[in-house]
């Protein structure tokens, strides 16, 4: 079991054990199954690097959430206006709502990718309206409020605290918990290490057999 | 079998055990394959059997799964063990005795188990359905003497080198005993509410990532380069793929339940592992198809490389699906339909039955020293199994896009229920051809034993193949 670091991408074993490696390998029959010693080819490299990365572009939680009352508080505010209640009268709905969402994209919104993502009808804005102004008149911070059908509710997402905690490591009284889920958190800290950690050991392991420039002669099997 | 169960290790032949655990599988394969029919043919048609309880989709569901799961699966992957471990030390089962011992308390056992949950004894816990006690048979009387057989046989081998297929086998039995154990603790202790759902949904998630997959895996590193005669492509990548199974494979558990009050931190942690289980399927995948090089007319000309590059090729849409199915982006969408029934019988049905069968195939026409009966019936079976499971996947997947659909904008109950009838019919023809190939095969094993042309001294099944 000896070990060189003098060039650990080339082989973590001293040339003494990689003999004796190669000689178990080219004389042993294990069944009467060779094994070759050849290295992942290049582009599957490549693929492996693509799927380490997209595992954590893919899973971030700003994909595939409810949506928050906060998108709509723009909305909501348009909905009483002359010009609104005009086209409800005249029009209908569908056209008011229409007028409705290319005012707000006019405007500017910071919501507008997940307002084209959760889009809604003026029957649902309805359903919603008085809940959202309710919120707003408390002085409620909207992006914590989720749209669950026609109800406006307290998202479920528990976070860290947004004050001290207590020596059980609760919030303290009074304080409440983060309920806007962050796009990261500590989950994805520990991935990193946890993958880190793995591609270290696997390249460890691997580094301790003959590097792969040798080629096993499988002639010499008994 | 009797016989043997207390004639001496040494009087028992070589090979008895995993004959036992062969032809229990496949006859497991043929039961578990036709209440799968049978309860699909329930789904299509509402008015089939009705009016008796036994006979109710509640009853038969989980009947259906666990035969599967523990007949077939499981005893054929024991079946595998029991040649393939000992020919790969050059050596004999450390015993044949606690073999049959164990095919023989396997068997007992699962018909017990399954007997009760038909009678509607049930934890009531998705994969971990059997009651208690029968959860102890499973540990004590199935996995435990699987384990101390592999274990024992590896430990005795007659070479210094331990090929992939044994690292695979001897810790996945280690890995699945763990599993059981710690697993059903819900069902010792009586825990409720969401430490029961999580220990249900881990258990689940790693009977099939450190059971199932590893070891069909392993059946697969070792038929492709027995068969074809080429060296494996890398021993390198086999290391990579056996820690990125342990690894990656052993935490995702809570994206089983993206949708539950599980901290978030614990959901984005199991869903990035989720998409990591691609890294075992690459490499498993790329080392398996690059050891068939110069060699791809076994898969046309052999029927165990024909099952075993197909379930080979299945891992691929099968880790594509499961890593992305997954993420907060897609699971809302997809959870709790037919998607996921149709994801799960790729896994089983498509990539591990696929490996199994092929090692069954080798396994008994090596041992028995028999060519097969017929290779055309084999080709019947290949055929009849992978156009009906295909069948089955397609038409569950459009299934659960529709009832997908529907969840989101909540169309009535009912309107999805007549939508997805189509594709119900279609589930039923695909799964009632898999259950025909199998009765098929049993046929053809059957008269392998009793009447294949015997294989002389020094030659391999495969090369017999053609020959007459």
């Amino acid at each position: 079991m000896a070990w060189k670091w003098d060039s650990p991408l080339y082989s973590l074993a001293d040339e003494e054990q990689n003999d004796r490696a190669r000689k178990v390998w080219e004389g042993e029959s294990l069944g009467g199954i060779k094994e070759d010693n050849n290295r992942l080819p290049r582009p599957v490299v490549w693929l492996l690097g693509l799927t380490i990365i997209s595992a954590f572009l893919m899973t971030f939680p700003l994909w595939g959430q409810r949506p928050t009352a906060a998108i709509y508080a723009d909305y909501i505010a348009l909905m009483d206006t002359p010009e609104v209640q005009e086209l409800v009268e005249t029009k209908g709905d569908d056209a008011a709502m229409q007028y409705i969402v290319k005012t707000v994209k006019a405007t500017g919104s910071k919501w507008e990718a997940l307002q084209d993502r959760h889009p809604l009808t003026m029957n649902d804005l309805r359903l919603i309206k008085d809940q959202v102004i309710e919120l707003q008149n408390a002085g409620a911070d909207l992006e914590e409020y989720s749209i669950l059908g026609n109800q406006v509710i307290i998202a479920n997402f528990e976070g860290n605290c947004k004050g001290p905690m207590n020596a059980a490591g609760n919030c303290a009284e009074g304080v409440e918990r983060e309920r806007k889920q962050p796009w990261w958190d500590r989950g994805y800290t520990i991935d990193i290490f946890y993958v880190i950690y793995f591609c270290l050991a696997v390249m460890i392991a691997i580094k301790r057999l003959p590097n792969h420039n040798w080629k096993p002669d499988h002639t010499k099997h008994h | 079998m009797f016989k043997y169960l207390f004639a001496k290790n040494e009087e028992i032949p070589p090979g008895t055990a995993a004959v036992y655990f062969g032809f229990s599988s496949i006859l497991w394969f043929v039961i578990g394959t036709g209440l799968g029919s049978f309860n699909a043919a329930k789904l299509a048609f509402p008015d089939f059997v009705t009016g008796y309880e036994y006979f109710s989709f509640g009853h038969m569901r989980q009947v259906h799964v666990m035969a599967v799961i523990f007949g077939w699966i499981s005893m054929a992957f024991a079946m595998a063990m029991m040649y393939i471990t000992p020919a790969l030390g050059n050596t004999r089962l450390w015993s044949e005795k606690l073999g049959i011992w164990n095919c023989f308390l396997w068997n007992a056992g699962l018909s017990l188990g399954l007997t009760l949950l038909w009678m509607g004894m049930t934890s009531g816990r998705e994969y971990s359905d059997f009651p208690w006690f029968i959860d102890l048979v499973v540990l004590f009387g199935v996995i435990l003497p699987l384990g101390i057989n592999v274990w024992m046989t590896i430990m005795k081998r007659r070479t210094q080198g331990i090929y992939t297929t044994n690292w695979f086998f001897g810790s996945a039995v280690f890995m699945v005993w763990i599993v059981l154990l710690v697993g059903n603790l819900p069902e010792y202790f009586q825990l409720t509410g969401l430490t029961e759902a999580y220990l249900t949904w881990w258990f689940a998630h790693n009977v099939l990532g450190l059971w199932i997959t590893p070891v069909a895996a392993a059946i697969a590193y070792y038929t492709v380069p027995k068969v074809t005669g080429n060296p494996l492509y890398s021993h390198r990548i086999g290391h990579l793929h056996f820690w990125s199974v342990v690894v990656f494979y052993s935490t995702p558990a809570a994206h089983h339940l993206m949708s539950s009050p599980l901290p978030e931190w614990l959901k984005s942690f199991a869903s990035v592992e989720g998409v990591l289980i691609l890294v075992p399927a690459i490499a498993f995948v790329s080392n398996l198809l690059l050891t068939m090089t110069g060699k791809w007319r076994f898969f046309v000309d052999n029927v165990e490389i024909k099952f075993t590059i197909t379930g080979v090729l299945m891992a691929i849409p099968l880790n594509m699906q499961g890593g992305f199915q997954q993420t907060r982006a897609i699971n809302w969408y997809i959870h709790g339909t037919g998607w996921i029934v149709a994801h799960a019988h790729l896994a089983l049905l498509g990539f591990s039955t696929f490996l199994e069968a092929a090692a069954v195939y080798y396994g008994l026409q090596t041992i028995m020293r028999r060519k097969l009966y017929s290779l055309t019936l084999a080709n019947f079976h290949f055929w009849f199994l992978l156009i009906g499971f295909t069948i089955y996947w397609v038409s569950m997947t459009i299934a659960g896009l529709i009832q997908g659909a529907a969840k989101i904008y909540e169309v009535p109950y009912i309107d999805t229920v007549i939508a997805e009838h189509p594709y119900m019919i279609a589930r039923w023809v695909g799964g009632t051809m898999v259950f025909t190939g199998n009765l098929v095969w049993l046929y053809n094993m059957w008269m392998t034993a009793r009447a294949g042309t015997a294989i002389p001294a020094g030659r391999l099944p495969h090369e017999l193949a053609y020959e007459r």
